[in-house]
């Protein structure tokens, strides 16, 4: 049965004014004497009182002893007892107190395991939180590192760039240049070809003169030929006659052995038969010089036929070399006209060259303005990225101190021992 | 006024007086006349007679062979002869003062009789009849 303490004191108070009442009722009737009966029952009721009050304190301060213990060890940290009070039969507000302490008690308990655990976990995530920062840290170096490359290689790729715009500019220049060449090798080409002709021309009516030329010289050839021929029959003829002649001399010669076989009449036969021969001698001298005549013409002849033959062959060559001439001409004419048409086709490849160029160098300059902005761009990513390496410095720093603060706690929350643990394990 | 017919015999000139000869015939033809010596040229049908011919040049050894086609036909009488030579030269009237005397020894060999000077050309003078008695020895 539970009794608060005010009521178990209102009780003592009840019994020792009971114990003082029943006390002067009993005391008279002991006989007692009446000087001594006064002292008797207030003797009575201080015992009474005292005997109430020493069993009430004892178990009072028994329990405020035990409970005050455990308060101490809680403080202390020693979460490892429960309080266990005597059992009473009345028990009271100590009691309560004890199962409120044992609470408190069991809380701390879960409380400070709890903490534990959190501080380790705080702890461990720290640590990784320092860990992952500093790698964040390097990696944001690294990054920043790669941002400045980027960035040099930006003014490299800009430089480039400007360097292109340069090269392309002048190729255009060159182009143009190019261009105007082709234009006068495409007008020289043209001189040449019209001169080509011209001589192509000349070399025709070369070839037909000499044509002309060689037929007469081979009709002149003919007629000498013809006229060998005919002298070779005049020879005949005169041999004819000289053997006539010949004949005549003898027959003269035979006249004058007749002649002279006659004697004095056959005188006059022998003076005509002198005739006869003298002129037979001098037809055969006369045929004679005709022969040598005919032999001199004709050798005249066969050297003028072999001279001519020597002419026709050199006419014949000077006929090729023309011809060979007419077809360099030709050559030159096809080869020209092919170069005209590959010069004009320059020229108008040049000129779409140039257009090209020109659209090359805007594309360039736009190209140019990118890279430039890129690079502006770049710088500022470096420095936001430095910006942000020192901010994870800042945060390494920081996780490392939240570290330190967790352990710390884990410190601070270690003096307080559950069950069979030494103060500070 | 005497006639001499002057001929050529190889390289020489040779003389025969016109009363000698009766004719001179050009290029007869030949006929081979059997077991003859090699200085017969051959035999020549002379208006119906057969004449041989003598090759005078080989026969006097002044060459191999110079028949040149113009036999000089002897007068067919005691025998009859044609003498093959190199050519005729012509017939020229015979001055004697222009004679003059060859030595012994050509005389034999070559049958000259004498030399004659014709325009400062000497000709040898032929000596027919020592000739045919030549002939007539062998």
């Amino acid at each position: 049965m539970r009794v608060e303490i005010t009521y178990k004191f209102i009780m003592g108070f009840i019994i020792v004014v009971a114990s003082i009442v029943i006390l002067n009722l009993v005391v008279p009737m002991l006989g007692i004497a009446e000087v001594w009966q006064q002292l008797v029952s207030v003797g009575g009721a201080i015992l009474v009182g005292l005997v109430l009050g020493s069993l009430f304190s004892k178990a009072f301060t028994s329990n405020i002893k035990i409970i005050s213990a455990a308060a101490e060890r809680i403080s202390n940290g020693d979460l490892s007892q429960p309080i266990q009070l005597k059992d009473s039969k009345f028990p009271d507000e100590t009691v309560d107190l004890a199962i409120s302490l044992n609470k408190v008690n069991e809380n701390l308990k879960e409380l400070v395991g709890r903490v534990r655990d959190a501080s380790v976990k705080v702890s461990d995530s720290a640590h990784g939180l320092s860990a992952t920062s500093e790698e964040m840290t390097a990696s944001s170096h690294e990054l920043s590192n790669t941002v400045e490359q980027i960035s040099r290689g930006a003014e490299v790729q800009a430089e480039t760039v400007e360097k292109t715009s340069r090269l392309i500019k002048e190729m255009a220049v060159n182009t143009e240049l190019v261009a105007a060449s082709s234009i006068k090798v495409a007008d020289a080409v043209d001189v040449t070809a019209q001169t080509a002709q011209g001589g192509g021309e000349k070399a025709r009516h070369t070839t037909e003169r000499m044509m002309q030329i060689l037929q007469d010289v081979e009709r002149s050839g003919e007629q000498v030929v013809n006229f060998g021929a005919q002298l070779g029959k005049i020879g005949k003829i005169v041999e004819v006659i000289n053997g006539i002649a010949q004949k005549t001399n003898l027959l003269a010669l035979n006249a004058t052995i007749e002649a002279a076989r006659a004697g004095e009449y056959g005188r006059g036969f022998a003076v005509v038969a002198e005739e006869i021969r003298k002129l037979a001698d001098s037809t055969t001298a006369s045929s004679e010089e005709i022969t040598d005549l005919i032999s001199h013409v004709q050798d005249e002849g066969q050297n003028v036929e072999s001279s001519l033959r020597d002419n026709i062959k050199e006419m014949d060559e000077g006929r090729k070399a023309i011809d060979l001439t007419n077809k360099a001409f030709e050559e030159i004419i096809a080869t020209a006209v092919n170069t005209q048409t590959k010069a004009t086709s320059i020229s108008e490849l040049s000129q779409k060259q140039i257009e090209g160029a020109n659209l090359m160098v805007n594309a360039i300059e736009e190209i140019s303005q990118v890279v430039s902005d890129n690079a502006a761009a770049t710088e500022e990513g470096s420095a936001a990225t430095e910006e942000q390496s020192a901010a994870m410095s800042e945060m390494a720093h920081s996780a490392q101190e939240l570290a330190t603060y967790a352990e710390t706690l884990a410190e601070n929350v270690k003096r307080f021992r559950f069950e069979n643990e030494l103060p500070g394990a | 006024m005497e006639l001499v017919l002057i001929f050529k015999l190889a390289d020489e000139w040779f003389g025969l007086e016109v009363n000698d000869l009766q004719e001179i015939v050009e290029s007869p033809e030949l006929n081979y006349v059997p077991r003859s010596p090699d200085w017969i040229l051959g035999a020549m049908n002379f208006h119906g007679n057969i004449v041989p011919v003598l090759d005078l040049a080989k026969y006097m050894g002044l060459a191999d062979s110079a028949y040149g086609d113009r036999v000089v036909v002897l007068p067919i009488g005691q025998k009859a002869l044609a003498l093959g030579v190199s050519g005729i030269h012509r017939i020229v009237p015979l001055d004697p003062d222009l004679m003059l005397p060859c030595q012994q020894e050509e005389q034999k060999e070559l049958h000259i009789r004498m030399l004659y000077n014709h325009d400062g050309t000497m000709v040898n003078m032929l000596d027919l009849p020592s000739l045919l008695s030549s002939l007539e020895t062998l």
